[in-house]
């Protein structure tokens, strides 16, 4: 088991080193992708009552717009080597402090919703499995159609107006914590966390509270193809000789499904969960702005619609990194779950 | 995506739950205490100079920074509006405008303090409006239109007294020192943050506020919420006293259902920016408090360019003004929510008075329309694009669509055009849509204001590109006209020449909604087009 772990980091980190390349590609095609997009974000910002040209070559020198588009390319990127995303003009903040406050919500919230789906679409998957073509299995499918159709905001909008409007069980839809609540000492970034390490149970059920809607609107949405994919390999693996094998012995049903099919089953799931979670990470935008849930995905867009070019570099450059990470975490589970993955 | 229609359904339901939390008795006190007021905007920064600034920190800086003098507030058929003409003492406890009109001397209150308890000085005052004019920021190009440029004009006669001299008696100099950028920094504390770079500290004083208002700041997220805690020793108030609220929360929440639903809830008590179809039916079930006020310092416009083929012919932009369907439009982008600047009539042909913006005697006819077509040598019509811009969609949307096929009826075909904001700014700033709808603002306005900024000169502003040297002489000349009468003369003669050429048409001026808790009271309209946080109370 240890040389076969120790395989997989080894397998991990020629990863990482390979996509080194990757990543410096997407930090110069983004740098140019905001270069050609029309609009002058420095006009945009000088929207002042009397911001004339002068207030526009003001802010176009603050953003480094007046050298010539290689020039900034260079200073972009030695800035970047030392650590420094440049400025939002949005909120006016440092770009790697807004990240860094935001990305513990998007994670946060993200990291839920995956869970609360895995939770969900596993056994809904495993169970459709074992009866193909039954009602169970139709009224799955039926379950999994919905919640793809349903775009994630409406969902979100649906739950705020029947938890929040309607039965007043939910909190207002305002962010991961109350206004009036005091926030707990900043050790992880995730609210749920600080409480606990904070021994606040009030304040941790408050923020919990807070997360549930916007959570479930996002796993709802991403529950179809994890279940379907279950089924599918489910389907696969139960119709394999060693299950069948394993049945004729007379091994026990728990044994059978859980051990033998489902840890067969698992490496597509593990695949797709890992897709689905880069996607949700990034594409959770409009949860975020429904839920005014501080996270990543909101602010890139504000920032993408006024051309704010720092902040939409940084996010980029976020997200493909954590992609990349994701990739690896998919990497180690993999070795984990099936043992022959490491050998290559 | 809204849920307006299943509402009256569940008002039993919702009133309950409503009640339910009104009587609960814990944090009913400070939640009484506090103005919770939600916002899809964002505070950006604690510095209303900086470029970029957005106007929730404009009127942010309203409360945490003190002006040497005021905007009093008069009634506008029932509502209260700020009043440009009364201009009281904030941080001055008096002051004097010499007879020729040069001069202005602020005597300082004696008992003003800033909020780190060092009295306001003279000093201060003179530092606050010298980084206003020399400072690379926002102040500058405003106090401009008050003919404050330089910092030879501020000087301290003595620690409670300070004069502005001015070059030539500017109406405008006066309410200028009332608006969001001359405000009144504790030099003391600039200046030991000050560096050789900046010399004015506008770095640090964007995250830092060091002022005398009436709120200091408790915490700052941009982007997301800005707490205020009230300064007890602050009496700039009317009655001399600190402002109501022991605390106010400012707080972004993007989506405008999700606004609507907690100010229904009763869970924020204050909010400006809703859909009007929300703003319409909350107003329709009677439970809250919706105070709208036409935003008569604000316009919203159909542009044409008038430097590009074919609207730079008086003909076509006649013709474009008989052809478009305004009360239809007025309908479907406002639900009829603002004062409209069409439909006049003008029986001996000339403008009722020199007030602008004014109403113009246009409404749709289209056989006019066609006739100026004619005249223009185009009776077959042609093709244009109609454009605006994505943060505007709610209400520019259903208008564009109105406008394409109106004028579709007499032969010009247009393509509707949605730019992203900034790509529509910049096009606006480099003069290349012919076609659009835009909206302005004035923080001053009079009409002399109006003409000089937003028909005169190569700008960004003078959206229709109009380059008319008679019509920038007049409303030059009328800037320092001390002569009411003449002045008066001078509006007329320019709302009759902005008829005559129809560089732009102007639609209307569309409501500010303010939706509240009916508890709130003293909302007033201000200039900046934000709530005051000192004008409000709880009942």
């Amino acid at each position: 088991m240890t040389t076969g772990l120790g395989a997989t980091m080894v397998r991990a980190g020629r990863r990482l080193l390979s996509s080194l390349p990757a990543l410096f590609g997407v930090l110069v095609f983004t740098f140019l992708l905001m270069r050609v997009l029309p609009g002058d974000p420095a006009v945009f910002f000088a929207s002042g009552p009397n911001a004339g040209k002068e207030e526009i070559e003001l802010i176009r020198k603050q953003m480094g717009l007046d050298k010539s588009v290689p020039e900034q390319l260079v200073f972009h990127l030695s800035d970047i080597g030392h650590g420094n995303l440049g400025r939002s003009m949005m909120t006016g903040q440092p770009v790697l402090k807004d990240l860094r406050e935001r990305l513990p919500a998007s994670l946060e919230l993200t990291f839920t919703a995956l869970l609360i789906a895995l939770i969900a679409a596993v056994p809904l998957g495993v169970i459709a499995a074992l009866r193909p073509g039954s009602v169970v299995d139709h009224g799955v499918r039926l379950f999994c159609a919905l919640g793809v159709c349903v775009p994630t905001f409406v969902s979100g909008l649906l739950l705020i107006y029947v938890f929040y409007y309607l039965l007043g069980l939910a909190p207002d839809p305002t962010g991961r914590i109350d206004v009036f609540t005091s926030l707990p000492l900043q050790r992880t970034g995730f609210l749920s966390i600080d409480f606990l390490l904070a021994g606040d149970f009030e304040g941790w059920w408050a923020a919990c509270k807070q997360l549930i809607l916007p959570a479930v609107s996002m796993a709802l949405f991403v529950i179809a193809p994890l279940a379907r994919i279950t089924r599918a390999s489910m389907l696969v693996s139960l119709g394999s000789d060693f299950v069948r094998t394993a049945r004729s012995v007379g091994l026990s049903w728990r044994k059978v499904v859980v051990t033998y099919a489902l840890r067969n089953a698992i490496l597509p799931v593990i695949t797709i969960a890992g897709i689905v979670f880069s996607t949700m990470l990034g594409a959770n935008v409009l949860v975020e702005k429904v839920f005014s849930w501080p996270g990543v995905a909101s602010y890139a867009l504000d920032a993408l619609l006024s051309s704010d070019y720092a902040p939409v570099q940084g996010f980029v450059l976020l997200m493909a990194s954590l992609f990349v990470l994701v990739n690896l975490m998919v990497d180690i589970c993999y070795g984990i779950a099936d043992p022959r993955v490491s050998i290559e | 995506m809204r849920f307006v229609s299943f509402r009256p359904a569940t008002c039993v339901l919702a009133t309950t739950a409503l009640l339910l939390i009104a009587t609960a008795p814990s944090q009913a006190q400070t939640r009484a205490e506090t103005l919770r007021y939600v916002t899809g905007a964002s505070v950006n920064t604690l510095d209303p100079n900086i470029p970029g600034s957005t106007r929730e920190s404009f009127a942010l800086s309203m409360s945490t920074y003190d002006r040497l003098v005021a905007f009093g507030r008069k009634q506008l058929n029932g509502k209260w509006v700020f009043d440009l003409d009364t201009i009281t003492g904030e941080l001055a406890e008096s002051y004097e405008v010499s007879p020729d009109g040069l001069k202005l001397t602020f005597r300082l209150r004696k008992d003003a303090k800033f909020q780190d308890g060092s009295p306001v000085t003279a000093e201060d005052v003179k530092w606050s409006l010298d980084r206003c004019v020399t400072a690379p920021i926002l102040g500058k190009a405003q106090l401009l239109t008050g003919s404050l440029t330089s910092a030879d004009q501020f000087q301290v006669i003595d620690p409670l007294t300070i004069e502005v001299t001015l070059p030539k008696p500017d109406k405008l100099a006066l309410p200028n020192l009332a608006t969001v950028y001359p405000m009144i920094i504790n030099s003391k504390v600039a200046k030991e943050h000050a560096t050789a770079d900046d010399p004015w500290a506008t770095a640090w004083l964007k995250e830092h506020a060091a002022g005398s208002g009436a709120y200091v700041v408790e915490s700052f997220k941009p982007g997301e919420q800005v707490i205020l805690k009230r300064d007890e020793s602050w009496n700039r108030g009317s009655a001399n006293k600190p402002a109501f609220f022991k605390r106010v929360i400012v707080q972004s929440v993007p989506e405008p259902a999700t606004r609507a639903n907690l100010v229904e809830r009763g869970d924020a008590d204050l909010v400006l920016d809703l859909q009007a179809s929300d703003v319409q039916s909350l107003e329709g079930k009677g439970k809250l408090k919706v105070i709208s006020t036409p935003q008569y310092n604000a316009i919203t416009f159909v542009s044409m360019n008038n430097q590009i083929p074919p609207f730079d012919n008086v003909n076509v932009r006649r013709a474009i003004a008989y052809a478009l369907p305004y009360e239809d439009m007025f309908k479907a982008a406002l639900f009829g929510r603002g004062s409209p600047l069409f439909g006049a009539s003008w029986p001996d042909g000339k403008p009722a008075n020199g007030i602008y913006p004014f109403q113009q005697p246009v409404k749709l006819d289209l056989d006019k329309a066609r006739e100026y077509l004619k005249a223009a040598g185009l009776p077959e019509g042609f093709s244009t694009t109609f454009s605006f811009n994505v943060g505007q969609a709610s209400t520019a949307e259903p208008m564009a669509a109105l406008v394409k096929e109106s004028l579709g009826k007499i032969g010009i075909k247009v393509d509707i055009q949605k730019l992203p904001d900034a790509q529509m700014s910049t096009q606006i700033n480099e003069k290349k849509l012919p076609f659009y709808t835009e909206g302005i603002v004035a923080w001053l306005p009079s009409t002399d204001y109006f003409y000089r900024n937003f028909y005169t000169g190569n700008q960004r502003w003078n959206y229709s590109s109009i380059n008319n040297p008679d019509l920038a002489a007049i409303a030059q000349e009328a800037r320092f006209e001390p002569d009411k009468a003449k002045y008066e003369e001078a509006g007329r003669k320019l709302n009759a020449m902005h008829f005559d050429l129809m560089p732009q048409i102007m639609l209307w001026q569309p409501n500010q909604d303010a939706v509240m808790a009916p508890s709130i009271e003293g909302y007033t309209y201000e200039f900046h087009r934000q709530v005051d946080y000192r004008d409000v109370s709880r009942k």
